[in-house]
């Protein structure tokens, strides 16, 4: 899973490299539009061990702004799945709200709260909220009647027992969803620094574009790749690890 | 009486068809009773009916002694999260714990119970869905082809044994075996469509039980009054 992922990203990281010097070969552009192979290796020495630090902390926020919004999420769906006015309103909002672009609000976010941890959070949660939210609350108001019933008829349901159904019976869709929206909290997360930030990769990537410096763009590029490409594989792997514990796989 | 049905009229929502007109039928005592009839004749929309699940029919069904009415059908699932023996354990009430080993004997399922229930076959899985029904407090249990892929030595062990365990019970048994509802149903309430008249029949089934002999020859005529009421 791990290497699968890793050589995916070697692959386009490096087609994507590729492209730009046939481009610049091509275009016969300078160095100081694209660097050549060795500026762009020495600049990777220079920069390797801060711009490491900083995806680590990119990444610290990405994960804590994931699991937020996850948390967020399945409260919402809870309460979304009912059949009450609550959950007709809540779904409409999710619905209409998650058509808006959050990354348009982000300024707001920074003029209000600051360029801190909180603001970076915050929009990092609320970019990978809207599509974890819009399939929790499909999943948990799907009812599965065939297991349901018997629950309905004995007069045993009740709320947790109806979300554990829901939840177990589609415990691959929220695998699923848990691990796309994972790219999307990295990327919630650098989109916040690249605005506004006073930490982070977004931060050190939007100093670089000051300094017009593409060898520190493709430098961060290739840090933030292989960060999200472990993180994505962490996250498969505790779904898939959790899945086979649910359903009793080991025993079998 | 048990169960009685008056002069029902149902039309499925948005449907111009009547699915039953003016239907009247009764069950009169407890035991094992069969609704038989082809495939839409609205089988199932009927039991729905005496559960609740069925609402804006005309008509009236009443109930004396039934208080508890459970509906079962054959594509129901247990919960994948813990094995058929601590499903059947945690949903069994206090009442009905002494009798898990007995039922679970009876219906040949002792190996499945460490399973969980997506790892047992089709006819293990209606066997262990009708096991658990079997284990709660209920007056009248509707079998909605709750036997369905169940081979037909082990199906015959079920219902002697049903019928052993609970002869104060009324089980009221959807199938589509003439066979299996001439053999072992006590009344056999035939629906027929709503263009025969009357739209159902009430034939007198062998009603086999453990220890009872059955007669071939009526066997053989209580299956062609079904087939001809049908």
């Amino acid at each position: 899973m791990l290497h699968r992922r890793i050589y995916q990203f070697f692959i386009i990281y490096f087609l994507g490299i590729a492209t730009l010097f046939l481009v610049k070969y091509v275009l016969n552009l300078s160095d100081y539009v694209i660097p050549g192979p060795a500026e762009i290796w020495q600049t990777g020495q220079s920069v390797f061990t801060r711009y490491s630090f900083n995806v680590l902390n990119t990444l610290s926020v990405a994960i804590l702004g994931h699991l937020l919004s996850i948390c967020l999420a399945t409260l919402v769906g809870i309460i979304g799945r009912l059949t009450l006015w609550i959950g007709s309103f809540i779904r409409a909002a999710a619905y209409n709200i998650q058509a808006y672009p959050i990354v348009a609000v982000a300024p707001i976010i920074f003029i209000l709260l600051g360029d801190g941890l909180s603001s970076r959070l915050l929009i990092t949660s609320m970019i990978c909220y809207f599509p974890l939210l819009l399939s929790f609350i499909g999943i948990l108001s799907e009812p599965v009647t065939e297991i349901e019933h018997f629950y309905e008829v004995t007069l045993r349901m009740n709320w947790r027992l109806q979300v554990k159904i829901r939840a177990f019976e589609n415990i691959n869709k929220i695998t699923t969803v848990i691990v796309g929206s994972g790219t999307l909290a990295m990327v919630g997360t650098i989109v916040s620094e690249f605005i506004a930030a006073n930490a982070g990769i977004g931060h050190s990537i939007r100093m670089a574009l000051y300094q017009s410096d593409l060898a520190k763009i493709l430098v961060a590029l290739f840090l933030i790749g292989i960060c999200t490409s472990l993180y994505l594989v962490c996250l498969e792997g505790l779904g898939q690890f959790v899945q086979k514990r649910l359903q009793g796989k080991e025993s079998s | 009486m048990l169960l009685e049905f008056k002069d029902i009229s149902y039309k499925y929502p948005g449907s111009i068809n009547d699915v039953f007109k003016n239907l009247t039928c009764r069950i009169s005592s407890p035991g094992f009773h069969a609704l038989f009839g082809p495939s839409g004749v609205g089988k199932t929309t009927l039991a729905k009916m005496m559960t609740g699940g069925v609402k804006g029919f005309s008509g009236q069904i009443s109930t004396s002694g039934i208080r508890h009415i459970l509906y079962t059908y054959n594509l129901e699932r247990l919960p994948g999260w813990s094995s058929v023996r601590d499903h059947l354990q945690s949903t069994t009430p206090d009442s009905g714990q002494n009798k898990i080993d007995d039922l679970v004997n009876a219906f040949g399922l002792a190996k499945c119970m460490q399973s969980r229930f997506a790892q047992l076959s089709l006819g293990q899985q209606n066997r262990t869905n009708l096991a658990r029904y079997l284990l709660q407090d209920f007056d009248l249990l509707i079998m909605d082809e709750s036997l369905a892929n169940v081979d037909e030595v082990t199906k015959e062990n079920i219902i002697l044994t049903m019928k052993t365990i609970f002869p104060e019970r009324c089980f009221l048994y959807i199938s589509h075996s003439v066979v299996e509802v001439a053999k072992f149903c006590r009344q056999i309430l035939v629906l027929r469509g709503q263009q025969k008249s009357p739209q159902t029949v009430t034939l007198r089934g062998q009603d086999h039980a453990d220890g009872k002999a059955h007669i071939k020859r009526d066997l053989e005529q209580t299956m062609l009054e079904i087939v001809n009421a049908a």
